[in-house]
């Protein structure tokens, strides 16, 4: 399953003196089974984007196709987009708002009409998959939880729809180092099982780690699209449009300017390792004649 | 060392009577012009320590003092917040006004400062943090780093002798976190202002004179940045990361290549594998 | 992002004598032009409180389409209060047969008479919001209350509690709006079904903005217990409310127009 946004313009407030035009003519297509990453400023469009990809906002001109047919046609059902595509906002923790952990992650699934039973399997496979113990977890009340936890249930309450597609808007916001890293390996799991991915993140370490493709916004339009690799081989106009780049990226520029021959495609920290290994060794053998 | 600003001795805290210790047994010391950062992950005390400083929370055990006042005096209160002051992680829920200016005359308001003093320190206030030309905006018209900046000029206005910033970058971007360090690092540099900052982001306390690690309620390693961080293996326990650069240069070593110890910036890292490569 | 451009009550920034007259003198003087208006018993009285409004309308440089966009909200009621009059008032003098009625002369005049009054009024009280921010206002009301805190009337707090909902109007509404679209996502429905069903739909939007509300309640307290702040006592202010020759004038013109309108009705 893919979304393709044809020439998607969206306007806030169009009309008002007050309208603002957050992207611009943007095409692009989710492919499936990919990791995308979005990167951005904040206010460079990249949330507006997002949330055209399950049909939460409507564009001001362009189109949003589903596999091929338009989202926003009369007839279309707006619950089959909802329930493919699953949007986890930033901070999706303020969003819980039942008595307790099961009822909260049940809402979704309810809204699409199933069955009783299906809703508890449901809850229970979501909670699994977030990391969570469905028996501890389902009968307490969300608030009196750890901000950690409070996210999973959030999460897990997208996942009991079963998107195919995942839309996260930086999904480790606010976290600790720790909580940090397991979010990031648990939505990488979710991704290894089938899930299309997308991720709104302003770590380009974690771009580096995870994403197959990457999308650049600026000013309301697409900058940049390519994988990490090209991406970050343009590490310079990133700068230059205030993005940061991995650190190891940037040693990479630094020892070039130092005229060490640092090869360009260095952007993991695994890369880094071998390559720093290779100069050195190379050096030294050559040294040693 | 210099004449301390902000002095903790041996301090623990519980939220409730019998509620397990939010801090426990801690103490430490902050000398005059300092740059202090406190790193620890979520839960580890560091936020009600920083609260408990400028007198939010009174310690249930040990003393806190700040320019030598004693925070369980009542009398000392608005003295010690006023000399201490605090800028909090949501940059939502710290402005009170509706108008930029006005929200740096709160704390003056407060104070009793005198109505014609108040616009010069407003003005020089929010200068000093590079906000001067949004004095007259809504504070919802701002980005997140922008409030944080007019939150700082707020307590920066009041004139205090240090700032403790209790994650105050938490919930900004990368370029907003950019924006209120750079400002704070200057207050620090420029005006001598004794900074105590608190974070779990280590990129932010490579940047500090002293760093102080929290877990579960104790300060459990204190020193240099480089003391601190350049083994990871030391900061596993407390589920923190470590500089990428630290890391790398750790597993280079490992692999035999000769770089030298206390390695924590792109630079350092740089002009280290140049020395070694050329 | 969609609802961070909202403006806050309708003020119109722009400068001009009406805009720099101290909030409590405007308020005072909309108190005494809303006096005038129902002293005013007949049409001619109303001329001079026409005049005056003109007149200010004018001194404020405030777009006539903004003073006359803020009639708006209001026009239902307004034509509602003029056709009742005209159709149901008792009267002697037949004016028109319209078949199914007839208007009498004494009907239309008391229609126009009250019409015209509730456009006075709104056009009265709308030159007070546009020509004063929301945070002046507030100032301005606590002021004028301030005497009566020796009957324990918490002006200051009030004023506070005004001045804190004003900044953190836009804050809620963009949060609503990101927890709807957040439920939304989960296949809530907000926009179809009966009363019942859409009041139950609201839970999921309303108790979080609640929680929410309450967190960033917190927050601020101690952010500003942290400021030092410990109520009205001993506070000095960064505004000081300054009455000058502008006030004076606007005083002494009000009156003239009070005195006027008493004339009006002895003629």
């Amino acid at each position: 399953m893919q979304v393709t946004l044809d020439h998607v313009t969206h306007t806030y407030q169009a009309g008002s003196p007050f309208q603002s035009v957050a992207i611009k003519d943007v095409s692009m297509t989710v492919r499936e089974g990919e990791f995308l990453a979005l990167i951005g400023h904040t206010g460079s469009g990249k949330s507006t984007l997002a949330q055209h990809i399950n049909g939460l906002l409507k564009p001001t001109e362009g189109r949003v196709l589903l596999d091929g047919k338009d989202i926003h046609e009369k007839g279309f059902n707006k619950k089959e987009v909802r329930q493919k595509v699953g949007l986890v906002f930033q901070y999706p923790e303020h969003q819980l708002f039942e008595e307790t952990v099961a009822k909260d992650v049940a809402f979704g699934p309810k809204n699409l009409g199933l069955s009783d039973g299906e809703i508890k399997e449901r809850v229970r496979e979501a909670l699994a998959k977030v990391g969570l113990d469905p028996a501890a977890m389902e009968g307490r009340s969300p608030f009196e939880l750890s901000g950690g936890q409070m996210r999973r249930v959030a999460m897990a309450g997208v996942l009991a729809m079963r998107p195919q597609i995942l839309v996260l808007d930086e999904p480790a916001a606010g976290l600790d180092p720790q909580s940090r890293e397991d979010m990031l390996q648990l939505i990488f799991g979710l991704h290894s099982q089938g899930t299309t991915v997308v991720m709104i993140s302003h770590s380009m370490d974690d771009v580096a780690r995870f994403a197959t493709r990457a999308v650049v916004m600026a000013e309301g339009a697409i900058a940049m699209e390519g994988t990490p690799e090209e991406i970050f081989s343009h590490a310079e106009a990133l700068e230059k449009m205030g993005l940061d780049v991995p650190s190891v990226c940037k040693l990479g520029m630094r020892l070039r300017e130092l005229h060490v021959p640092c090869p360009e495609e260095m952007f993991r920290e695994d890369q880094a390792f071998e390559t720093l290994l290779k100069l050195w060794k190379g050096e030294d053998a050559h040294g040693a004649q | 060392m210099a004449e301390p600003i902000i002095s903790v001795e041996h301090v623990s805290f519980a939220y409730e009577e019998d509620a397990p210790l939010a801090v426990s047994d801690v103490s430490l010391t902050v000398e005059r012009g300092g740059f202090h950062a406190i790193l620890g992950q979520n839960g580890s005390g560091k936020s009600t320590l920083a609260k408990l400083i400028n007198g939010l929370y009174l310690p249930g055990k040990g003393r806190v003092t700040v320019c030598g006042l004693d925070t369980q005096e009542d009398k000392n209160t608005w003295e010690i917040r006023r000399r201490a002051g605090m800028v909090f992680q949501n940059p939502d829920n710290q402005l009170v006004t509706t108008v930029v200016r006005e929200d740096v005359a709160f704390g003056l308001e407060n104070i009793g400062v005198p109505t014609e003093e108040m616009p010069a320190r407003i003005e020089k206030a929010l200068a000093d943090v590079g906000m001067l030309a949004f004095a007259e905006r809504a504070p919802h018209t701002l980005s997140g780093g922008q409030k944080q900046r007019v939150a700082i000029a707020g307590v920066l206005a009041m004139q205090p002798e240090a700032i403790i910033f209790d994650e105050s970058t938490a919930m900004l971007d990368p370029r907003g976190r950019t924006e209120v360090l750079e400002a704070v690092k200057r207050l620090n540099r420029e005006q001598g202002i004794t900074v105590l900052w608190i974070t779990h982001f280590m990129e932010e306390a490579v940047a500090c004179g002293r760093v102080h690690v929290m877990h579960d309620g104790r300060i459990v390693l204190s020193g240099t940045p480089r003391e601190i961080f350049q083994d990871a293996e030391k900061l596993r326990p407390y589920r923190l990361d470590t500089p990428p650069m630290a890391r790398l240069a750790q597993r280079l070593r490992a692999a035999g290549m000769p770089l030298r110890e206390g390695i924590l910036t792109v630079e350092e890292m740089a002009k280290e594998v140049e020395r070694l490569c050329k | 992002m969609a609802l961070s451009n909202i403006t806050l009550g309708q003020y119109y920034p722009t400068d001009s004598a009406v805009h720099k007259m101290d909030p409590r003198v405007k308020i005072l003087l909309l108190i005494a032009l809303i006096v005038a208006i129902f002293l005013a018993q007949s049409l001619l009285a109303f001329l001079p409180v026409a005049a005056y409004l003109l007149l200010a309308i004018r001194l404020s440089r405030v777009p006539v389409r903004m003073m006359i966009k803020s009639l708006k909200p209001l026009r239902l009621i307004i034509i509602l209060t003029f056709l009742l009059n005209v159709f149901f008032l008792q009267g002697e003098t037949p004016l028109v047969d319209l078949g199914f009625a007839v208007i009498k002369k004494e009907a239309l005049l008391t229609a126009v008479h009250y019409s015209l009054r509730l456009v006075l009024l709104v056009l009265g009280s709308s030159l007070l919001t546009l020509t004063t921010p929301p945070i002046a206002l507030t100032d301005g009301l606590e002021r004028l209350l301030s005497p009566l805190r020796v009957i324990r009337f918490p002006a200051h707090e009030m004023a506070m509690m005004m001045s804190i909902a004003l900044r953190f109007i836009p804050t809620l509404l963009e949060e609503a709006d990101k927890i709807m679209k957040a439920q939304t996502a989960r296949g809530a429905d907000f926009e179809s079904g009966n009363l019942i069903a859409r009041a139950k739909a609201m839970v999921p939007l309303l108790v979080p903005l609640f929680v929410s509300a309450f967190r960033r309640a917190g927050d601020l307290a101690m952010a500003m217990e942290a400021r030092c702040y410990h109520g009205g006592e001993g506070r000095t202010r960064l505004r000081v409310l300054k009455c000058e020759k502008r006030d004076y004038i606007a005083c002494a013109v009000t009156a003239l127009l009070i005195a006027a309108v008493v004339l009006a009705g002895l003629l």
